[in-house]
C-alpha cells in the first residue's frame, strides 16, 4: 500500500471494520456445549493432535459471558434446551453459533418424544456441520465457515435481532 | 441358584397362596407373586435366616401389553446375597387399574431412585414412598413414556415445553 509509505513505519491504513474482523475472527472464543459423543470429537479438536489453537480458537471459556462462539455438539433434549437457550442469551453479542453434528442439527436418529429436531428451531444457528459424530477436521472446516462469516460483517450490523 | 434351593421353599410354604410362579432358567431363579403383599414377602426374603437378600442390585418394571401375562406391568427385583453369594429376581404383578405397589425404601434405601423412575417412565405409583417426584423427565411432562402404548414421537412434548424467556429491562 503506498499510504504507510507516506505516514512512515507507525501507521498503517485499513478499515476499521476490517481490523476489527480480523480481530473477532482469529480469536474466537468457543463456549462448549458438549452433551453427547461429539464434545469427545470436540475435545480431541482442542487438544494437541488437531490443535484448534492454530486458528485461535482454543480458548475454551465455561462462562457464557467470556465467550463468542456456542458449539452446540450434543443430543439436545427438553429437559436441556431452556438451559441451552438461557447460557445463549448470556453470551454478549456479536455472537455465532455452530450446530455439530447430526443431532444437534436435525435430531439426528433419535426422532423421539424427548429430543429436539434441531436446535436452530430455537437459537440462530450460522454453521452446520454433518457427521455422527463429524471428525475434528471437520469441526475445524466448520471454525473456517465462521471466520468467513465474521470477516463480512460490518460494525453496524446487529445481530440476531438484539 | 436352583428353584429347590431351602430359601425358595421356605418361601413358597410361607407365600403359598400369592405365588404365581417360579421359574429356573440357566441358573437363575425367578419368582412371580401377586403385588398385595410384596413388603411383606420382600421382607421375609431380606430378613430370611440362612440366606438374606441385603442387597437391591436393581429395580425396574416391564410392560407386558397385550402379551400373556397375568397383569399388564411387573414390577421386577434383583436380590442379592452377600452372605450366600446368590441372587434372586422377583417380579410382582401389578394391574393397569390399579397400578400401585408398595414401596420396598424402608427395606433398600437404593430403591428410592430406582422407584422414582419407574414412577416417571412407567407410572406405577409406589405407596409410603418418602419423595416420589420425576427424575428424568422434566418435573411438567405428562404421560409416562416408557409405556409400550406410549408413542414413539410423543405427544406434541417436543415443541410444547417452556421455554426461556429473557426479561428486558424496562
Amino acid at each position: 500500500m503506498g499510504l504507510e509509505k507516506l505516514l512512515g513505519d507507525g501507521a498503517l491504513a485499513t478499515r476499521v471494520s476490517a481490523l476489527v474482523n480480523w480481530a473477532r475472527g482469529n480469536a474466537l472464543w468457543p463456549m462448549p456445549f458438549g452433551t453427547a459423543c461429539c464434545a469427545i470429537e470436540m475435545m480431541a479438536t482442542l487438544s494437541s493432535r488437531f490443535d484448534m489453537s492454530r486458528f485461535g480458537s482454543e480458548v475454551i471459556r465455561f462462562s457464557p459471558r467470556q465467550a463468542d462462539l456456542m458449539i452446540v455438539s450434543g443430543r439436545i433434549s427438553i429437559k436441556m434446551m431452556p438451559v441451552l437457550l438461557k447460557i445463549w442469551e448470556q453470551m454478549p453479542e456479536p455472537k455465532w453459533c455452530i450446530s455439530m453434528g447430526a443431532c444437534a442439527s436435525s435430531g439426528g436418529v433419535f426422532d423421539t418424544y424427548t429430543l429436539i429436531q434441531g436446535v436452530d428451531q430455537f437459537i440462530p444457528v450460522d454453521v452446520y456441520i454433518p457427521g455422527c459424530p463429524p471428525r475434528p477436521e471437520n469441526l475445524i472446516d466448520g471454525v473456517r465457515k465462521i471466520q468467513e462469516i465474521v470477516s463480512k460483517e460490518k460494525l453496524s450490523d446487529t445481530r440476531h435481532g438484539s | 441358584m436352583k428353584s429347590t434351593d431351602p430359601v425358595v421353599t421356605r418361601f413358597k410354604e410361607r407365600f403359598g397362596d400369592e405365588i404365581l410362579s417360579v421359574e429356573e432358567f440357566r441358573g437363575q431363579v425367578a419368582i412371580s407373586v401377586k403385588a398385595g403383599r410384596s413388603m411383606e414377602m420382600l421382607r421375609a426374603l431380606r430378613d430370611d435366616a440362612e440366606c438374606p437378600f441385603d442387597v437391591l442390585t436393581d429395580l425396574t418394571a416391564v410392560d407386558y401389553l397385550r402379551l400373556d401375562h397375568p397383569e399388564r406391568f411387573a414390577v421386577v427385583y434383583q436380590l442379592y446375597s452377600l452372605l450366600r453369594n446368590e441372587r434372586l429376581r422377583v417380579k410382582a404383578y401389578v394391574s393397569e387399574a390399579r397400578c400401585e405397589i408398595e414401596s420396598v425404601n424402608a427395606l433398600w434405601a437404593d430403591a428410592n431412585w430406582l422407584e422414582r423412575e419407574v414412577w416417571d417412565l412407567y407410572g406405577i405409583r409406589f405407596l409410603n414412598h418418602p419423595d416420589l417426584r420425576r427424575i428424568l423427565m422434566p418435573d411438567n411432562y405428562t404421560g409416562h413414556p416408557l409405556r409400550k402404548d406410549y408413542p414413539l414421537k410423543g405427544r406434541g412434548e417436543r415443541s410444547n415445553f417452556p421455554k426461556y424467556t429473557v426479561e428486558e429491562p424496562s
